[in-house]
């Protein structure tokens, strides 16, 4: 008590002179941690800058001995003289692979979530949550290494001689599900794909179908909605925009993707209408070739890479786009 | 001496003269409700009557909403609730499990306390719930939808924005949108679960206006807070008490000479 009293005394007595001093050390303060941050922020633009800078230093001996050419020559043959290098096969599998994978998670990432939601029992629900979780966390190595020696070679005995069977024949779909069956093709890497993205969907899906009013759905209920029309009609479209959100996260993962795809799905830059026949994506080319790459070899993978860059780019901006057009038609 | 001018303040706003006995919609018997292990309702009886507006007042808690959401089997949707008795809507076991919900919940339809449109727009709002039991064209769907527009007082207001999100109405239009929706459906019972209590005075008036109106062609049921409310739009009232059904009858009675002491304390505004 004593103390206290003596210390406020002491204070009042210095008040004036303290007050100045503690102020200004607070104005040092606030100004370091208002560089801090802008540091911190502007770095991420520096970072991305460097990044595509020295993307384009690398391939620009490739850009000016190819030109955009490159886009659409299928013939990858390095060790040609000189070397003949085009980006239409790893273009192709990139886009075809993440399709496919996209096709098959979203319908079923979605669909788990609404079964977490909706209908499942409350028992089950923890256990299934925390599996999807787990799946996320597997590393790619690992999904690599599953597709190679199970997911593969069950393709090939199994699923894809009956796909080809069935098709065998029939116009346009014949040659999507030609033969011969092989344990590394693009069908394979497209669905370790839809198995490593699924729980991105799933995860995010979850999470937004919590937010809508239970009093909303009781509403939908009450006018002798089933479930299912609930689902349709009322908690995708209140949620659709974080839906989106979630299925664009698993689509930038699935462009990028490297060590599974590189591991399964053959590496071949030759493009075949069949989707069971091997395939090479930009990435798995780069991890595969890049080690033993140099001169104009080396610059047309970085070039690839750039490319890589410029594909992400233009997916995430044209979902904003169609999301943009999606809130307006909605009228929100 | 205050509770003599309330006790007449609430009469006097009771101008109806009660009307004859209606035969009953819906009839409960013996109804107890558990949450679980929670006995909730406990050995209700009543009838509603067909086109008549019967009120559920009391404190919260008394189990009034509760009872409302056994009309409709919402109480279906949570795991661990489940009701015991017998619930008839004209010949129908509503309590029958092997009831189709889906149809229950056509014949009766039911407003919230907070407007609940979809999310998309007025016209679809509407035009959805026809769209769940018939296949008609889109000239007889416009005509349903405005039909259903005017019928909950909303018409005029919207019909050169139909395209319009239903969101963006506010909270009074939002609530008629939810009505115009429910009697679009063409059910036979309408549930009102405190359907004014989130609205200003002038939308809750024409809410009120709406549902006398609406007394013409549906059996209703309301559960309100607001015992003004109640004695301006209803026929019928019940008190509930702790899932007790204290007293049922005549509004007018009710408001002016209840026969339990607790329902006289209530009105009169001594606790609840």
């Amino acid at each position: 008590m004593a103390d206290m009293a003596v210390q406020g005394d002491v204070m009042e007595a210095a008040g004036p002179y303290d007050r100045a001093k503690a102020l200004s050390a607070f104005k040092l303060g606030d100004l370091t941690f208002y560089w801090i941050t802008r540091v911190s922020a502007i770095s991420v633009l520096l970072i991305l800058g460097g990044i595509i800078l020295s993307l384009i230093v690398g391939a620009w001996p490739a850009m000016k001995e190819y030109g955009f050419a490159f886009l659409w020559t299928q013939r990858w043959a390095p060790s040609a003289d000189p070397p003949v290098l085009g980006a239409l096969g790893p273009i192709y599998g990139t886009l075809i692979t993440s399709i496919i994978a996209m096709l098959i998670a979203i319908p079923v990432g979605i669909g788990i979530a609404v079964f977490l939601t909706e209908l499942c029992p409350q028992m089950l629900r923890r256990p299934i949550g925390i599996a999807i979780e787990l799946l996320a966390g597997i590393p790619s190595i690992i999904y690599g290494m599953w597709g190679f020696f199970v997911l593969g070679p069950f393709l090939a005995n199994t699923f894809q001689p009956f796909m080809i069977r069935i098709f065998e024949g029939v116009p346009v779909l014949g040659a999507v599900f030609a033969g011969p069956p092989s344990y590394l093709s693009l069908f394979n890497a497209a669905l370790i794909l839809a198995i490593m993205v699924l729980p991105f969907i799933t995860a995010i899906s979850v999470d937004v179908f919590k937010t809508v009013p239970s009093v909303l759905k009781e509403a939908a209920y009450g006018m002798g909605c089933t479930t299912w029309e609930v689902v349709r009609n009322v908690v995708i479209p209140y949620t659709r925009v974080g839906v989106i959100g979630g299925i664009m996260l698993a689509l930038g993962r699935a462009l990028g993707e490297t060590m599974a795809v590189t591991f399964i799905i053959g590496n071949s830059f030759r493009i075949s209408s069949s989707i069971f026949a091997p395939g090479t994506t930009i990435s798995a080319a780069i991890a595969s070739e890049f080690a033993e790459s140099d001169g104009l070899h080396q610059s047309g993978l970085i070039l690839l890479g750039l490319l890589l860059f410029v594909l992400t780019f233009f997916v995430l901006a044209g979902a904003r786009l169609m999301l943009m057009r999606l809130e307006k038609k909605a009228g929100k | 001496m205050t509770e003599l001018s309330v006790s007449t303040t609430v009469a006097g706003h009771v101008p109806q003269v009660p009307l004859p006995e209606a035969p009953p919609k819906v009839t409960v018997r013996n109804l107890n409700f558990y949450y679980g292990e929670h006995h909730a309702l406990k050995n209700i009886n009543l009838t509603l009557g067909t086109n008549r507006v019967t009120a559920f007042i009391g404190p919260s808690g008394c189990g009034k909403s509760t009872l409302l959401r056994i009309f409709n089997r919402m109480y279906d949707l949570y795991p661990g609730q489940r009701a015991v008795g017998q619930l008839m809507l004209d010949q129908t076991n509503i309590l029958d499990p092997k009831l189709d919900l889906n149809l229950l919940r056509a014949r009766v339809g039911m407003v919230f306390q907070k407007p609940t449109p979809f999310p998309m727009t007025i016209y679809e709002n509407i035009a959805f719930g026809i769209r769940l039991y018939e296949k008609i064209s889109k000239s007889e769907m416009d005509d349903r939808v405005e039909k259903a527009l005017r019928g909950g007082a909303l018409w005029n207001e919207v019909k050169d924005k139909l395209n319009a999100s239903g969101l963006s109405l506010s909270g009074g239009q939002q609530q008629r949108l939810c009505i115009a929706r429910t009697v679009a459906v063409r059910p036979e019972v309408i549930l009102f679960d405190e359907p004014c209590s989130a609205l200003d005075p002038i939308s809750t008036a024409k809410v009120e206006e709406l549902i006398q109106e609406l007394s013409e062609d549906y059996t209703i049921a309301i559960v309100t807070h607001n015992m003004q409310q109640a004695a301006r739009v209803s026929d019928k009232t019940a008190f509930m008490y702790l899932g007790e059904l204290i007293e049922f009858d005549d509004t007018n009675k009710i408001f002016t000479s209840p026969s339990d002491r607790r329902t006289q304390d209530y009105i009169t505004g001594r606790f609840g």
